[in-house]
């Protein structure tokens, strides 16, 4: 009796620990894949509807290894005199007016430790939709790839691009 | 439950733990659209430069500021500045510590019952100007004492204190060379530190001047030297009674007794003046004044033997160039104004005045007073005669002795108001603390060297709620004459650049971060009357016999000013390996008759002082000398000189005895002998005759574009440790703490290592090998270590298991592990370097030959469609060093630098007799 009982006991601990574990695991896995933005920024209009470039916006993309948000001067060359009277274009009106950067939430993150360059990516002819997926239909951005080494390593190993490990490993 | 099931389920647990770690931590970060657009904004991932200048120490090295989003994370002195010259040394590449010390002042505090709590600038300014009100009325005198302050700032501080009624005190500065400035104005009428045109001469004789510690302008030294040393021709002579750094780099050091440097000098003036000619005339007056004497009694005097005198005095006759600098512990003792005019009169008769000792670019020492006149500050304080004191930017509570009973006397102003960037020993005395901005949130100048302007400019707002010291000074001004600030520092200083350089002048100021006047070279003439009384009036050489205990300046923390930074204490002593101090330095035979080992306690007493320090068996050092670092101390019991009122930094007849505890030191070397092992081999291809065969299962690497390899010279490094300071934050090498340390848990991928022989030291800069067959690769289980096409050996911190098989094998010890999780407490975060991730416990790590700026420099090549050029990057060590002892380079280019020196004759591999192949070439012997 007392044998079953620590049995159970200690089950109930790991077995616990195990879905515990496993759920974390999934949850921080799955993140929000198309996180709530600041300002509910609709790429169906501009890259869509608009057909503007991305690197109109990106302005880093060719530049640095950072794409980068647009830096709200960019913003607001257009959105001065363009559809002032929507709700989502007077917060960012007031973003500007109060000298305050937009903090966008991040859909794609890479950890600590990667190096990873948009700049070097473009310049190879990736186009941003390899990795970014069809944004211009998206209303809100989706993640659309996870950004793990197997899924790099196999667009490296057909295009023939370096493999060794402090190419990305910092 | 089974054995086999707990297993199973232990496998569980841990995979799925493993697979959880998967993730990116990351996930909530954020994407900032910035306001600015790129051109005058950030661009996030690359990096901005502007210039600046350091501040750490009174030298004012130009610096260039590398930003990553806005945030300041490397600094690196500017090349071609007329004092750095792109060098930087320990303090200085360590100072961005001071701009994000967790510890420092983040608003102006006013003390209520013995404890600070925080007021506004409004009610601080306040409160100084009714005290000043108030002592305006009665008898009481308000005073100002800062540091050295030079160019727009010291004006600044002149006229606020005419306007508001305040006397400014001479600067208080513990190296403030006091006899060297009194015998050039005694002998010449010059009150001031020459600049010394090293670069120019064929032979160097310097008295106790720590050229490459403290002395005036550390940096600026070490590249002269190295310049004169790359001609070939150069000789540089030291003479000093302890062994410093600067010693241990000499061509040839000599040990006198304590306090007969003026015998030396004053020998070797009459045997110069005997041999030839005087380029310059002396006085009758003074040749009757110079005592006859001979080599023997000259030698029984100071302790250097007959033929070492003879030939000190040979080479100063038969140089053509000859230069002798006087400075340091031997100027700063009773009878320094006979040595330092004894090597004026050198200077004169040989003919270095005005050619390479330069009064017209003389280093703007004029403002530093005497220790004499704080001793008088503190007897005026302690009669109740002073209203307002202002203590700006210095620490006289910490570096004063404590009979001079400055504490105390303090209590008795009105108001003390202390102006600073941390609550150090004075701040904490103070009724008013204003917090002063870090230099790289302000404007402002320096003018380091006259006729040389550094300039300050904010490249970042400030982090806490802090003034520039300009602007602190034009509120107070504003406030106290009731008509609002005058304008901002900023305008003040612009107008003022205009002023003095043109607009040209004043652009050109702006944007390389320097501007430098033409002067003329600046004739002195020598007064021979006062010269005679001078060499006549010096008491007798103090009893000789007595133990003697020399406060020595100290190469990490310059006066002690730099102790808030934790990285300096990081950072071992070059000559004694101790990183958490402090220590007593003895010599082998003082050490062997009392029966002690490094680490045992002895106490040192003198006549109002005591203090318990361990020691540590210094090789090299004469018997009866003891050496404690001075910025280890507070309080230490100087003396004021009678002559000069300087300091006097030789304590005769110090007492020492055992107390029979032992300290634990964290003393990093393990050895201080090669015990034969031929690290520094001798000769320099001895190791090559042990080589064995190599016999491989691996394949071979094979390089296709680039095998990075770096060589490093023995004779050009002199152990200055800029090179450690700057791997440390540009790799983000944590601090370990001393606790770490005595585990011999220390995490710098860099080390200088002394060996000693006979009492010569040689310094061998340890790091990564980067070997072609690395010992480390093989025995990683998990591919952490690995060989990259480039010949790096890679470390994988994302694989890396901590299984430590690869440090265990490594035969340099160059490897090191994160025993536990480093911190980087708010904000020293934002000092992280982005290019480098920050290491999590339980991962192995190592010198990666910067491999983040390797990627950066083959960015840009690629952009440009080339291959990377020699010389166009460098590691953070080899740009550091201010003496290019180190060089970095692509081995497969058949021209580069690092190809031509790793096929010199004088290169050797550290232990090749093992097979590895390292990457690290080192030169020795020969010239460089």
């Amino acid at each position: 009796m007392k044998k079953t009982l620590v049995a159970i006991a200690v089950l109930g601990y790991f077995g616990a620990s195990v879905l515990l574990v496993a759920g974390l695991g999934y949850l921080w896995h799955r993140s929000d894949p198309a996180p709530v933005q600041p300002i509910a920024f609709p790429h169906t209009v501009h890259a869509g509807g608009l057909r503007m470039a991305c690197v109109y916006c990106h302005t880093f993309v060719e530049r640095s290894r950072s794409a980068g948000a647009p830096p709200l001067e960019i913003c607001m060359g257009c959105h001065r005199s363009i559809a002032t009277d929507r709700e989502e274009i007077r917060k960012l009106t007031r973003y500007y007016e109060e000298k305050r950067p937009i903090e966008w939430k991040r859909v794609y993150a890479l950890p600590d430790f990667i190096y990873f360059s948009h700049k070097r990516h473009v310049k190879a002819g990736v186009e941003c939709a390899m990795c970014h997926g069809n944004v211009a239909g998206m209303r809100r951005v989706r993640r659309v790839n996870e950004l793990i080494m197997g899924w790099c390593v196999s667009c490296h190993r057909v295009r023939g691009a370096s493999r060794d490990c402090a190419t990305c490993h910092k | 439950m089974k054995r086999r099931d707990f297993l199973w389920l232990l496998g569980v647990i841990s995979g799925s733990t493993v697979m959880s770690a998967c993730g990116s931590p990351n996930r909530s970060a954020k994407f900032t659209s910035y306001l600015l657009p790129p051109e005058e904004g950030i661009v996030p991932g690359e990096a901005t430069i502007r210039s600046s200048t350091c501040t750490e120490c009174p030298a004012g090295c130009g610096v260039l500021v590398r930003l990553r989003e806005g945030r300041p994370v490397k600094l690196e002195g500017i090349p071609g500045h007329p004092v750095n010259d792109s060098g930087l040394c320990v303090r200085g590449q360590s100072s961005l510590y001071r701009l994000y010390h967790p510890e420092r002042l983040r608003g102006p505090m006013a003390r209520e019952g013995g404890k600070h709590r925080p007021v506004s600038w409004e009610e601080a300014f306040s409160r100084v100007a009714d005290s000043l009100t108030a002592s305006g009325q009665g008898s009481r005198k308000n005073l100002f004492l800062s540091g050295r302050t030079t160019g727009s700032l010291s004006r600044l501080v002149d006229a606020t204190c005419a306007k508001l009624g305040i006397e400014r005190l001479p600067e208080y500065e513990v190296y403030s060379h006091t006899a060297v400035k009194e015998a050039n104005a005694l002998l010449f009428g010059e009150r001031d530190v020459p600049h010394y045109r090293i670069e120019e001469a064929d032979f160097l004789l310097t008295v106790g001047a720590d050229l490459l510690e403290t002395h005036v302008t550390p940096v600026a030294y070490t590249r002269k030297i190295s310049s004169a040393r790359a001609r070939g021709d150069f000789l540089w002579f030291h003479v000093e009674p302890h062994m410093s750094l600067t010693g241990a780099n000499a061509d040839r050091r000599f040990v006198l007794r304590p306090g007969r440097e003026r015998r030396l000098l004053s020998f070797l003036l009459r045997e110069v003046l005997d041999r030839k000619t005087p380029k310059m005339p002396l006085p009758v007056e003074l040749l009757a004044a110079l005592p006859r004497t001979t080599v023997s009694i000259v030698s029984g005097e100071t302790g250097i033997s007959p033929e070492s005198l003879k030939e000190i005095a040979n080479r100063l006759a038969a140089a053509k160039r000859p230069l002798v600098i006087a400075g340091g512990v031997g100027t700063a003792q009773t009878g320094g104004l006979e040595v330092a005019s004894a090597a004026a009169l050198l200077q004169w008769v040989t003919g270095a005045i005005p050619e390479r000792v330069d009064f017209a670019r003389s280093e703007n020492y004029r403002g530093v007073g005497t220790l004499r006149d704080m001793e008088e500050l503190s007897a005026r304080m302690g009669r109740g005669d002073a209203g307002v004191v202002f203590l700006f930017r210095t620490n006289p509570v910490f570096s004063l002795p404590s009979r001079l009973g400055f504490k105390e006397s303090l209590r008795k102003a009105r108001l003390t108001v202390g102006m600073g960037d941390f609550l150090d020993e004075t701040l904490r005395e103070a009724d008013l603390i204003l917090p002063l901005s870090h230099s790289l949130e302000s404007w402002g100048d320096v003018e380091p060297r006259r006729g040389v302007v550094s300039l300050l400019q904010p490249v970042l707002p400030p982090l806490h709620d802090t003034l520039s010291d300009g602007d602190a000074l034009l509120r107070l001004l504003g406030k106290v004459s009731g008509r609002g600030a005058p304008g901002s520092y900023e305008e003040l200083l612009h107008a003022a650049w205009g002023k003095r350089l043109g607009e040209a002048g004043r652009n050109r100021l702006l944007e390389k971060g320097y501007a430098e006047e033409t002067l003329p070279k600046k004739a002195v003439s020598l007064d021979g009357k006062a010269a005679a009384e001078t060499l006549r009036g010096g008491g007798p050489v103090e009893d000789a016999g007595k133990p003697v205990l020399v406060l020595a300046p100290s190469l990490r923390t310059f006066d002690g000013r730099s102790r808030i930074l934790p990285i300096l204490f990081e950072i071992p002593d070059p000559l004694t390996t101790i990183t958490y101090g402090p220590w007593v330095s003895m010599s082998e035979e003082d050490a062997a008759r009392a029966g002690l080992r490094d680490r045992d306690e002895v106490t040192l007493t003198s006549a109002d002082w005591k203090a318990a320090l361990p020691v540590k068996v210094q090789p090299g050092l004469a018997a009866g000398v003891f050496v404690v670092h001075r910025d280890m101390l507070s309080s230490p019991p100087v003396r004021t000189d009678r002559r000069t009122g300087g300091e006097v930094e030789y304590i005769v007849g110090v007492g020492i005895s055992k107390t029979g505890k032992t300290v634990r030191v964290p003393i990093l070397s393990g050895s201080l002998s090669q015990l034969g092992r031929g690290l520094i081999p001798d000769p320099v291809h001895l190791e090559e005759s042990r080589r064995h065969d190599r016999w491989t299962l691996y394949p071979e690497h094979e390089h296709k574009e680039y095998r990075w390899a770096m060589a490093v010279d023995l004779e050009r490094c002199n152990g200055c440790a800029a090179c450690v300071a700057a791997c440390h934050v540009e790799n983000n090498v944590p601090v370990a703490g001393k606790a770490d340390h005595l585990k011999g848990r220390e995490m710098s991928w860099l080390r200088i290592e002394p060996f000693y022989e006979k009492g010569e030291v040689e310094f061998l800069p340890m790091l990564c090998q980067q070997c072609h067959y690395a010992p480390c690769e093989s025995v990683c289980p998990v591919f952490a270590a690995h060989h990259n096409p480039e010949g790096l050996n890679v470390q994988v911190y994302a694989r890396c298991v901590g299984t430590r098989y690869c440090s265990n094998n490594c035969p340099y010890k160059v490897r090191r592990f994160n025993w536990r999780q480093h911190q980087w407490p708010e904000p020293i975060d934002r000092m992280l370097n982005p290019d480098v991730p920050a290491r999590e416990v339980g991962v192995m790590e190592k010198c990666t030959f910067c491999i983040q700026r390797i990627r950066a420099a083959k960015d840009k090549a690629k952009d440009e469609g080339r291959k990377v050029r020699d010389g166009e990057f460098t590691t953070a060590c080899s740009q550091s060093c201010p003496t290019g002892a180190l060089t970095f380079g692509n081995l497969l280019d058949k021209e580069s630098k690092v190809y031509r020196l790793a096929h010199s004759e004088r290169t050797y591999r550290v232990f090749e007799s093992l097979g590895t192949e390292p990457s690290v070439y080192y030169l020795r012997g020969g010239k460089p």
